[in-house]
């Protein structure tokens, strides 16, 4: 067993996932693909650069709040 | 108020219609009838709807009838027959997000959509196919089968609003309310050959929607015209305390935004997208075609780059999937066999995303957004393709767990500036092709009036598809 698959099984197994027999190579494969494409995700970043979502405490985001 | 006579023509656009009961020429009461019956007698071919609601659109249209013949018209969408898709939640109806495992949800209240939509007269004719949860793909293991497409049914409509799609297209309704988390309005949009708008993110309240991935999901309209793209947004933006995503941010005169015309205005045309993102020729050729027709206007088209699709997507699939599945995860556990195949297998892969992976994606997010952001120094609005050519045949559409060709609309929910797409011609097989206008967050108003003004002067609206002559089906 590769280790990509090792880390596929693993990830399902912490998630509490099955998938079925019959569809487990097309599964390991789409794994496989989202992670090539993610690979971009580890390209340098600042330590500047924030996430999109950092919270902003403005009064309107608290005027979403629940009361 | 005279009864207009059941149209076998497409129903009249939002625009048209409210002129003529204003004009006391059209009964919303016909027009309603003239909506079921539309609805009814095509919605074996093309499954556009889940959910007809005949009664209560009846007794909708003869309160409008009344208040409007009493002097009390709310407005120009007062008495005009619309449709959900059904993710929206409407009070006393069900909401089922296409899928067995809401099938016995009814809704308790008016998702905040559909509220400001009943507030202005409007009259509510059906709920609409989706993909199941706004996210998988066509599939045949749900309760209800998959939209088809109005200029060809056996083309996909695109997804995931593609009852909206199919619904505008076939002059059934002319506004459908459709969400999008990756180009689920754009796509059936630009599939059907009408119009969807992605509002920025924030400016139209999702509370009461279906979730799929909160930071990226956005509500907007499909409509046959931009000039109805903008008289449903018009009712549709504002703040919502009770969303979060919500944004406190003033709602200009759409409508009137319009007559502005093009001249002057700078056009980022991010042509070199095209093959960054594999559009095919005829795609390519239509978009040339397009900032030409605006250019001829007076337009200054200038040649922009966007950062590498490859970015953008991976950010996509990452937030994306990360939050899908965090809404997911208890009944993939529990009931996995409930969904259908595609919905479960794509919404599996957000088990794969990791805290760090999905911490970089919104940090790249920002990045991106940046980078987008600087373009609008020098532009007003940018034009970029919003498909990579037309609707593909339904049965060989990938419905595989991981997608060849991930949607190019994604980029634009990324960084959340709104964006349009609108036809800009047919390929050589008959189906619609489609431009994709963006703007800065929050100036709906201008992607709106570049959209007018191209949608005037190119005249792609004019052609409808031939319903009458429609094959038929397979069983």
């Amino acid at each position: 067993m590769e280790h990509d698959e090792l880390d596929f099984a693993a990830a399902l197994r912490r998630a509490g996932l099955t998938v079925a027999p019959e569809r487990y190579h097309a599964m390991l494969e789409a794994y496989r693909g989202m992670q090539t494409l993610l690979r971009v995700l580890d390209e340098p970043l600042a330590y500047a650069d924030e996430p999109a979502v950092s919270p902003r405490l403005d009064s309107e985001i608290r005027s979403g709040l629940p009361k | 108020m005279s009864a207009a006579p059941l149209p076998t023509t497409p129903l009249p656009t939002l625009a048209e219609a409210g002129r003529r009961i204003a004009a006391g020429e059209l009964s919303p009461v016909a027009l309603t009838e003239a909506a079921l019956g539309r609805a009814m007698a095509l919605n074996e071919r093309l499954s556009a709807f889940i959910e007809i609601t005949a009664e209560r659109a009846r007794a909708a249209a003869r309160r409008a009838e009344r208040e409007i013949a009493g002097g009390r018209r709310r407005g120009p969408l007062h008495g005009i027959p619309y449709g959900l898709k059904d993710i929206y939640d409407a009070a006393g109806l069900r909401t089922t997000a296409h899928s067995k495992l809401l099938l016995d949800n009814v809704a308790a209240e008016d998702a905040a959509t559909t509220a400001r939509l009943e507030a202005a007269g409007m009259v509510l004719i059906g709920k609409l196919a989706t993909h199941e949860f706004a996210t998988g793909g066509p599939a045949w293991d749900l309760p209800f089968p998959p939209a088809r497409n109005p200029w060809n049914p056996e083309h996909f409509t695109g997804g995931s609003s593609s009852g909206s799609g199919a619904a505008v297209a076939a002059g059934i309704l002319p506004l459908t309310m459709g969400s999008d988390t990756g180009g689920s309005i754009r796509l059936p949009a630009a599939y059907c050959g009408v119009v969807g708008l992605k509002p920025t993110y924030g400016r139209v309240s999702r509370r009461g929607v279906v979730p799929l991935a909160y930071s990226l999901d956005t509500c907007g309209p499909l409509t046959w015209t931009v000039e109805d793209s903008a008289l449903a947004l018009q009712a549709l933006a504002g703040h919502d305390p009770r969303d979060p995503g919500s944004a406190d941010v003033p709602v200009p005169d759409y409508r009137s935004a319009l007559r502005a015309g093009v001249a002057g205005l700078r056009i980022g045309y991010a042509r070199g997208f095209n093959g960054d993102a594999g559009v095919e020729a005829e795609q390519a050729a239509a978009l040339d075609a397009a900032a030409q027709v605006l250019a001829g206007l007076g337009a200054e088209i200038v040649e922009v780059a966007l950062p590498p699709n490859d970015h953008f997507q991976a950010v996509a699939r990452t937030i994306s999937h990360g939050e899908s599945f965090s809404i997911h995860q208890d009944d993939l556990r529990r009931r996995p066999q409930d969904y259908a195949r595609v919905t479960r297998e794509r919404l599996m892969l957000g088990a794969f995303v990791t805290a760090a992976q999905y911490n970089r994606a919104q940090r790249l997010r920002r990045v991106l957004t940046a980078r987008v952001d600087a373009l609008f120094d020098s532009c007003d609005v940018l034009l970029t393709a919003a498909i990579t050519g037309p609707a593909p045949v339904l049965e060989e559409t990938d419905t595989g767990p991981w997608r060849k060709q991930q949607p190019i609309t994604s980029v634009f929910n990324v960084t959340s500036h709104p964006a349009l797409a609108q036809p800009c011609g047919f390929a050589a097989n008959g189906l619609p092709l489609s431009v994709q206008f963006v703007g800065r967050a929050f100036d709906e108003s201008t992607v709106l009036r570049v959209g007018h003004a191209y949608e005037q002067a190119a005249g792609w609206t004019r052609r409808r598809p031939e319903i009458a002559i429609l094959p038929a089906l397979k069983p």
